[in-house]
């Protein structure tokens, strides 16, 4: 009965049949796919059926796939809440508060629909789209920040989406994991070629971020200026997104085994091997749900320093830990279940991926568009969040070489992001009022140049 | 007759160090026969073409004659530095060859120890000649550069290049020689990382912190020469079974050209390396204001390409044909070399000549030299390769390079125009 009326539905959507791509689609998904579906729920069908239109049947069977698709819909209602919030002039808070719970299955549609467009374009381009709007949200915010010249959100919050998907969602994934399959005879395996080419990556990144840290204190005895700095930034984001541009060839192209789900677990779960929207539906859902996190995004930025003033948390808490674990809960969600399954590959897949995304694609991006405004963004994040950056990429390069994995791993990242998290929940900067637009702090008393 | 060659011993027939096949790769064949008469008169042409015309870098032999020319009669100073870093590449190649020749004669023990020693041949004669003239920061910046560009550069577009070509195939190496080398390599890295910390961390007045780094860097130069003779015992002696590549077809067993020429030839190189090695150091300044780009650019990117020129070129072909444990063996083994061997002996050279050279490479180089042994030895731990893993050591290297390219280093006589601009506005508001 549903699949008739799938069936239905793509022919009345794209008005000729057309020949999905569920053959040449082969049985290896890609992680993400796998994991955003377990949050998904089947629609059920029973009372669309009811209604006799079929135009208005086809329309509502739409909207019920797409909204109420997941099991994060229920958040939904916080969207048309924040901007009656913003309408009404309620209290700033409460706009902040309430345009992160919309934001979180906002982010969750988003890859839905992008995952049902990449059923119509192949697996390559799906890839692709995939790699590019899987972190939809944090580039949106970011835009947005850099608008209004708040650098020090900027980094902040891409830096707390780094630190996130490495030690918040791979701890926990890795820990639970651990502890539900602790009866096992042999130990979790999983495939270590993949996280080796990610933890690379990331190196390359901590790298390039390094370097302008060291250049700021090296030359500051001489009064040297930004400016040798920002060129560094703007040269080495190129380089960074020609790493980026290389890793997508590789993992979509020639080395794409070392990237797919392993085969067994495919035929149990209740995924389609067909789209359960149309192209141009997908389309259009797609595009209104990025005017929606865009409207909520502005929000957000806008709202976050009177937040911070009326909870008694520093702006750099707030862009570190929280927004990171908003925008992330879909996948967070999607990863702790897949290692409860003891399918670890798609777990790593995930956490790491989208780390490597963020920080070779996201971050250089967002240097070269504050470049294209005119913003004076670099990559210098400073002495404590370029360090724990570090450490956090080593500790997870360290944790994840040898392709096996119990909770004591999980345990010890976690951890680490606790730790993180109080180091900046405790520093109540002075960066929160006034100097967000600089984040330069004075290295050495006699600096000449001050912002 | 002088060519009476002997064989060399038993065991090592099919074992050839890494070194030696890789040179064999740059050096052409000789089949010349000139039909002139005088045996005599023939060797000695067979000789020299033997030695001068045995290798594909011979097109840069005329920039040796030139740079001298160009030093006698006083043509620009940037000309002197250009001319000299071209005619250093094929001499350091002809060096290497001829040791490895000599290397026939001694037995293989001795010849590694020879290839260990002279190995780098150039980068100490530049370190020792820039000690001379007591510009402490060329040694420093020189051997720095030698050492990223041998872990990044060479070792990145050599399995960026294998990666390319054997895209179908799986290419592995063995993982414990790399191993070994990236322990060493982090030994030096604590070696620098002290002297650093000491001068942010001690208090006390600038004189006693300068005198204990310098102690504590002399301290740490003779751990390094320790480790590094222990180093070539394993190589050489107790562990060589990790070392003697597995190649099986016929090499020349045969040195080309006799022990006494050869080591005439040796000498006679060596003598021209000084000389350039001379007009590169006087010159080193000369050049970087007349092109405009800083001292510490060109010393730490510039200098050692050259060097390494013939090294990188065999490191990239032995990849192409999926020999990887050779290529890894030249670029781990030349940046071992150096930091173990070559910095302590500057260090301790210095000591002697009186300068007071330390091991504290400042911050942004130490952090370059920190992160790149940290994606090296993170890179090559697991024994298979990709082309993935050549790009991202490429780009890191590419990085590093803008950033020494946009440091003016206040080393340099240069006047820097970026703080120029800054100060009227303070001296107007103090007026």
């Amino acid at each position: 009965m549903a699949s008739n009326h799938q069936e239905a539905l793509l022919m009345a959507e794209n008005g000729n049949i057309k020949e999905l791509n569920g053959k040449e689609i082969t049985r290896r998904r890609s992680a993400r796919k796998m994991s955003s579906t377990s949050l998904r729920k089947k629609s059920d069908m029973r009372l669309i059926s009811k209604v006799r239109c079929a135009l208005l049947r086809n329309f509502l069977a739409n909207l019920q796939e797409v909204i109420l698709g997941t099991k994060l819909s229920v958040l939904f209602p916080a969207i048309p809440l924040a901007i009656a919030a913003d309408c009404y002039g309620f209290g700033r808070p409460w706009i902040f508060a309430l345009s992160l719970l919309g934001l979180t299955p906002l982010a969750e549609r988003i890859s839905f629909v992008t995952e049902q467009i990449a059923y119509y374009t192949g697996p390559t381009v799906g890839g692709l789209l995939n790699a590019t709007c899987g972190n939809a949200t944090e580039l949106i915010i970011a835009i947005f920040a850099l608008n209004s010249n708040k650098i020090a959100v900027v980094k902040y919050s891409l830096l707390g989406s780094i630190l996130s998907n490495l030690l918040l969602v791979l701890g926990t994934s890795l820990f639970c994991g651990g502890i539900a399959n602790i009866s096992l005879p042999q130990p979790q395996k999983y495939d270590r070629r993949q996280a080796d080419v990610n933890s690379l990556m990331l190196l390359l990144a901590l790298l390039c971020h390094m370097l302008p840290m060291l250049f700021r204190y090296a030359t500051s005895s001489t009064g040297l200026v930004a400016d040798p700095s920002l060129e560094l930034s703007r040269a080495s984001s190129i380089v960074m997104l020609i790493a980026y541009f290389a890793y997508l060839v590789f993992q979509l192209w020639t080395h794409r085994q070392l990237f797919e789900a392993p085969d067994e677990d495919v035929n149990d779960d209740s995924v389609s091997e067909e789209a359960v929207i149309g192209l141009w539906s997908g389309f259009s859902w797609m595009a209104g749900m990025t005017v929606f996190i865009a409207l909520l995004s502005e929000y957000v930025v806008e709202t976050i320093e009177d937040a911070s003033d009326s909870w008694g948390l520093s702006v750099s808490f707030l862009s570190i830990i929280l927004l990171p674990i908003v925008g992330n809960a879909a996948e967070h969600a999607g990863a702790i279940i897949f290692a409860f399954k003891n399918n670890l590959d798609i777990s790593l897949g995930v956490a790491l991926g989208s780390a490597t995304q963020i920080s070779l694609f996201v971050v250089p991006l967002c240097v070269i568009i504050s470049w294209i405004m005119g913003n004076k963004m670099d990559l210098n994040f400073n002495p404590v969040e370029t360090g724990s950056l570090a450490l956090a990429i080593i500790a997870t390069a360290f944790t994840l070489q040898d392709g096996t994995s119990h909770y004591m791993k999980g345990f010890i990242l976690l951890l680490c992001y606790v730790v993180i998290g109080a180091c900046f929940f405790v520093q109540r900067t002075p960066f929160n009022q006034a100097h967000l637009h600089d984040m330069m702090p004075n290295p050495a008393p006699n600096a000449i140049f001050k912002a | 007759m002088e060519d009476d060659i002997e064989k060399e011993g038993e065991g090592s027939g099919k074992n050839k160090n890494m070194k030696m096949m890789m040179k064999s790769e740059i050096i052409e064949g000789d089949n010349g026969n000139f039909g002139i008469r005088g045996q005599w008169l023939r060797k000695i042409m067979g000789n020299l073409q033997e030695v001068i015309f045995g290798t594909k870098l011979a097109v840069l032999f005329p920039a040796v004659p030139l740079a001298v020319a160009a030093d006698t009669y006083h043509f620009g100073r940037a000309w002197i530095f250009a001319l000299s870093l071209l005619g250093l590449a094929p001499l350091a190649e002809r060096v290497s060859f001829l040791t490895e020749q000599i290397a026939y004669y001694t037995g293989p023990t001795v010849g590694g120890l020879l290839n260990a020693t002279c190995g780098n041949a150039t980068e100490m004669i530049i370190a020792l000649l820039a000690l001379r003239k007591n510009k402490i920061n060329v040694v420093k910046f020189s051997l720095l550069g030698s050492i990223l560009s041998n872990l990044l550069l060479v070792l990145g577009s050599s399995l960026l290049c294998g990666g390319l070509a054997n895209l179908k195939k799986e290419q592995r190496y063995d993982r414990k020689q790399a191993d070994v080398n990236s322990l060493l390599l982090l030994l030096g890295l604590l070696c620098h990382l002290l002297p650093l910390i000491f001068k942010y961390a001690l208090t006390g007045d600038h004189y006693s912190v300068a005198t204990s780094t310098l102690q504590l860097s002399r301290a740490s130069s003779i751990v390094m020469l320790l480790a590094y003779v222990a180093y070539i015992f394993f190589q050489l002696k107790t562990h060589r079974q990790l070392y003697d590549s597995q190649e099986e077809d016929d090499e020349e067993e045969k040195a080309a050209i006799g022990f006494w020429v050869a080591f005439t030839w040796l000498v006679g190189m060596t003598l021209l390396i000084s000389l350039l090695s001379e007009y590169v150091v006087g010159t080193i300044e000369a050049a970087s204001e007349s092109w405009g780009i800083s001292v510490s650019f060109i010393s730490i990117i510039l200098l050692p390409i050259v060097g390494n020129a013939a090294e990188h070129a065999g490191s990239i072909i032995f990849a192409f044909k999926n020999k990887l444990d050779i290529s890894l063996g030249v670029a781990m083994g030349s940046a071992t070399q150096i930091s173990m061997f070559v910095v302590p002996l500057s260090v301790i050279v210095a000591w002697i000549m009186g300068v007071k050279m330390d091991l504290d490479f400042n911050l942004l180089e130490t952090g370059c030299l920190a992160l790149t042994i940290l994606v090296t030895a993170f890179t090559l731990q697991d024994g298979t390769s990709h082309y993935m893993k050549g790009v991202v050591l490429f780009l890191c290297y590419i990085v590093i390079a803008a950033c020494f390219f946009v440091h003016k280093a206040p080393l340099s006589n240069q006047i820097l125009g970026e703080n120029v601009r800054f100060q009227p506005t303070k001296d107007a508001m103090a007026t």
